[in-house]
């Protein structure tokens, strides 16, 4: 598990270097996710220390926002005010993507949807 | 000495040090899970929601500033990145799905993204939001970790951000089943793509637990849609907002 993590840090920091010095409009965490991605590619494969880490952050991906989303106490009054906009664009949004997204999926894919 | 006087000295002790941020935190989360467990996974009762529910009132009831509370909880904040850079695995693992699918895919990631981004931030800003909303509203469809690092890139706040993210998702769980099947989309592979675009790390688990074909799209949808957008929103949002 801790070959896992050191590897995990060692391409957020990777990220974080090139997010510094190259590429000051990208979030170096998600460089750093590019970057693991090809390494995995080159290497073909994934080392079961860096899957168990993997995969106990995507299980509890859900706990780590939380002390960012309790700021929300914060901003009360102004989501008071804008309830009816959020709410309204929040779903009319959600329902416009997931069908516009399926809708392409399909279309571009005619031939194989009639095997 | 009076025992009211010592527990305000072990409340004052506590609440200075990040344990008691920790602590509320971490069983906050567990409450949400376990009532996520006893409702069979209903998307209504999505443990975060809960969990940030549940930490927001009990700071406003013992009227602990959010900047204390924050102070103890950065621990858990800061392993966002290293989870966003862990999120290579499951793309990884769903890079073989791509295969000879790969232009329905990068189409209907595309179409998914802008229309995402259009739709809500138009929307919001035809009903007459504020700016700071609108402008928060534009990496809601992507997993919360990755667009809390746009937001903060393209001067918002990541916590709207935040909030509007985890609201989608819930959202995007509940409504995908009856938009998809309003479509009359049949293929587990299409249907999967769609809700993690749509609906990110929230719609995917939802995928999961109906077909594991659609999990794995959706995840791939998911990776594949937060990296786009890292590169497109700072650039969208600054076209729009110049």
């Amino acid at each position: 598990m801790i070959f896992g993590l050191v590897q995990i840090l060692l391409f957020q920091s990777l990220g974080e270097l090139v997010s510094k010095f190259l590429l000051p409009t990208l979030p170096g965490p998600v460089i750093g996710l590019v970057l693991l991605v090809l390494w995995l590619v080159l290497r073909k494969g994934i080392n079961s220390d860096l899957a168990m880490v993997g995969d106990g952050f995507s299980q509890y991906l859900g706990l780590l926002f939380v002390p960012a989303a309790v700021g929300v106490v914060l901003f009360l009054p102004q989501l008071k005010a804008n309830a009816l906009a959020i709410i309204s664009a929040l779903i009319g949004s959600v329902i416009l993507t997931i069908g516009s997204s399926a809708l392409v999926a399909r279309l571009l894919s005619k031939k194989e949807s009639h095997e | 000495m009076s025992e009211k006087h010592s527990i305000v000295e072990i409340w004052v002790y506590l609440s200075g040090s990040p344990l008691f941020a920790l602590f509320i935190t971490l069983a906050a989360y567990q409450i949400g899970l376990s009532i996520y467990k006893a409702s069979h996974q209903n998307p209504l009762a999505n443990p975060v929601a809960i969990a940030i529910l549940i930490v927001a009132s009990t700071i406003q009831f013992i009227e602990m500033p959010y900047s204390t509370y924050f102070e103890g909880a950065q621990f858990i904040h800061f392993l966002l990145g290293s989870a966003t850079v862990s999120l290579a695995i499951p793309i990884y693992r769903g890079l073989s799905s791509l295969k000879g699918r790969s232009l329905p895919l990068i189409a209907s990631l595309c179409t998914g993204g802008l229309v995402s981004i259009i739709s809500a931030v138009g929307i919001a800003t035809m009903l007459g939001a504020d700016v700071s909303i609108t402008g928060a509203m534009y990496p809601k469809s992507v997993t919360a970790p990755i667009a809390m690092g746009i937001a903060e890139r393209i001067g918002v706040s990541p916590t709207l951000t935040a909030i509007f993210a985890v609201s989608t998702g819930i959202l995007g769980a509940i409504l995908a089943p009856f938009v998809l099947n309003a479509l009359g989309m049949k293929a587990w592979w299409q249907r999967g793509f769609a809700i993690g675009i749509g609906a990110h790390g929230i719609g995917t688990s939802r995928a999961f637990s109906i077909h594991p074909e659609a999990g794995t799209y959706a995840s791939l949808a998911m990776g594949m849609n937060g990296v786009v957008s890292a590169i497109a929103i700072p650039v969208i949002y600054h076209l729009f907002n110049r």
